[in-house]
């Protein structure tokens, strides 16, 4: 039983995590809605240091409105960024965040 | 370590001169050496090797879109396990999963990996120069319209662009719409008109 | 709101500012081949010494510097050796007597009638 499903909407952590990790620096802090659960694989952040005995983790991809994530640009309102991101830098979006 | 940097407009795409080939060659040579020395490969395993990393190419993904075309059912069995649906073609598949991004009269998909150069290599090969750039990495998710314009693409500003970033475990091809007459065509004569630029979607039409 | 959104690696472009895009085809030589292929080998089945994530915490450990000065598949090669060299797998020693022969090897070349 997956965490997220398609339709929700999810915010990406900041984890502050030193080391390898997948998920890009313009991306964090952003606020999404879930397109598909991908599949569960192995933590990257692990492998990168040959941890292959880590617990393995959902996967989603998550698409956010280009224009919310460059405020500073002029971007048409239906243009979209869609993204992997590993279920352990997801929460569920609060109420007040904005909707793209 | 010798290096010659392009410089001018563009950002420096760093390619070795010839002293840094021939280097690098040695590096490569040497360390090959070393672990066939430790039992940890063999030469003919490498040469097998390349052989196997030489052999997918546009080709492959060219043959995967014109049968999409032609074939509704396989389409949705590509737009549903796009890893499945390739390997029916007997085309090996070592990514996790593709996912199949469609291109309609309403949308226009681009495909980037800003991280480093995440690509479906087991389909279409080693990914072209630029697709690794910093500038086509940096620049793909924040101003795609303007990386289209320089490729020579100008998208109706009323098309909704997605880029997609294949940061994890996912890998990415783009269906181009087909042609207005592709019926009229050879599954043969489709395949020569698909361009890699069309399969990572800087290019657009099929004509 | 939160600001702090954690480092960013000098891997990690997405939205940075940059000039045009260099739309050049290299040709893939076959160093870079063998180079792909050794570390494909590495990392299969039967071995799993080295792995692609291995490969990327390791360029992306290079510092700027020597990042921004090597080719994408000499920072590969670069990287998968900082690996076996840091797992013991390979000594630099090794390495470097292994570098010398062939360095020879190719310097005698030229002088072959």
């Amino acid at each position: 039983m997956t965490r997220f499903a398609a339709g929700d909407r999810v915010q990406v952590l900041a984890l502050c995590k030193e080391g390898h990790v997948r998920i890009p620096h313009y991306i964090r802090h952003q606020t999404g809605c879930v397109t598909e659960y991908c599949g569960t694989y192995l933590n990257p952040e692990d492998l990168a240091v040959g941890k292959t005995s880590g617990p393995a983790v959902d996967l989603y991809r998550v698409a956010f409105a280009q224009r919310q994530l460059w405020p500073d640009d002029v971007i048409p309102a239906q243009d979209t960024l869609v993204i992997e991101i590993y279920d352990h830098w997801l929460t569920p979006a609060q109420e007040t965040d904005h909707a793209p | 370590m010798p290096h010659d940097h392009e410089h001018g407009e563009h950002e420096a795409l760093i390619i070795e001169d010839e002293a840094g080939n021939i280097q690098a060659q040695v590096v490569v040579d040497a360390l090959q050496r070393v672990l066939t020395a430790k039992g940890l490969l063999t030469a003919r395993e490498v040469t097998a090797a390349i052989a196997k990393l030489e052999s997918p190419g546009l080709h492959l993904g060219a043959k995967i879109i014109a049968k999409a075309w032609s074939d509704p059912e396989f389409k949705e069995r590509l737009m549903a396990d796009g890893r499945a649906a390739v390997q029916e073609l007997d085309i090996p598949v070592t990514e996790a999963r593709i996912i199949v991004v469609e291109n309609t009269a309403q949308v226009h998909n681009l495909i980037t990996c800003t991280l480093c150069s995440c690509y479906p290599r087991s389909i279409l090969g080693q990914p072209p120069s630029w697709y690794i750039s910093k500038a086509y990495r940096a620049r793909s998710v924040r101003e795609p319209c303007r990386v289209l314009e320089e490729f020579g693409l100008d998208l109706p500003r009323d098309m909704k662009l997605v880029v997609h970033d294949s940061n994890a475990d996912m890998r990415y091809l783009v269906l181009p719409e087909p042609p207005l007459d592709f019926e009229n065509h050879a599954a043969s004569d489709l395949e020569a008109m698909i361009s890699r630029d069309h399969l990572i979607g800087v290019a657009r039409d099929v004509a | 709101m939160q600001d702090d959104k954690g480092s960013k690696g000098y891997h990690d472009v997405g939205g940075d500012p940059a000039g045009g895009i260099p739309q050049v085809e290299l040709p893939w030589l076959h160093w870079e081949k063998q180079v792909e292929a050794i570390r494909g080998l590495l990392g299969d089945g039967t071995r799993r010494i080295v792995s692609l994530d291995e490969v990327r915490r390791g360029f992306e450990s290079f510092g700027i510097d020597k990042y921004n000065s090597l080719s994408f598949y000499r920072r590969r090669l670069e990287a998968m050796t900082d690996i076996l060299i840091e797992k013991g797998i390979v000594t630099q020693a090794e390495l470097d007597g292994a570098i010398e022969v062939g360095t020879t090897r190719w310097s005698n070349l030229d002088k072959t009638p």
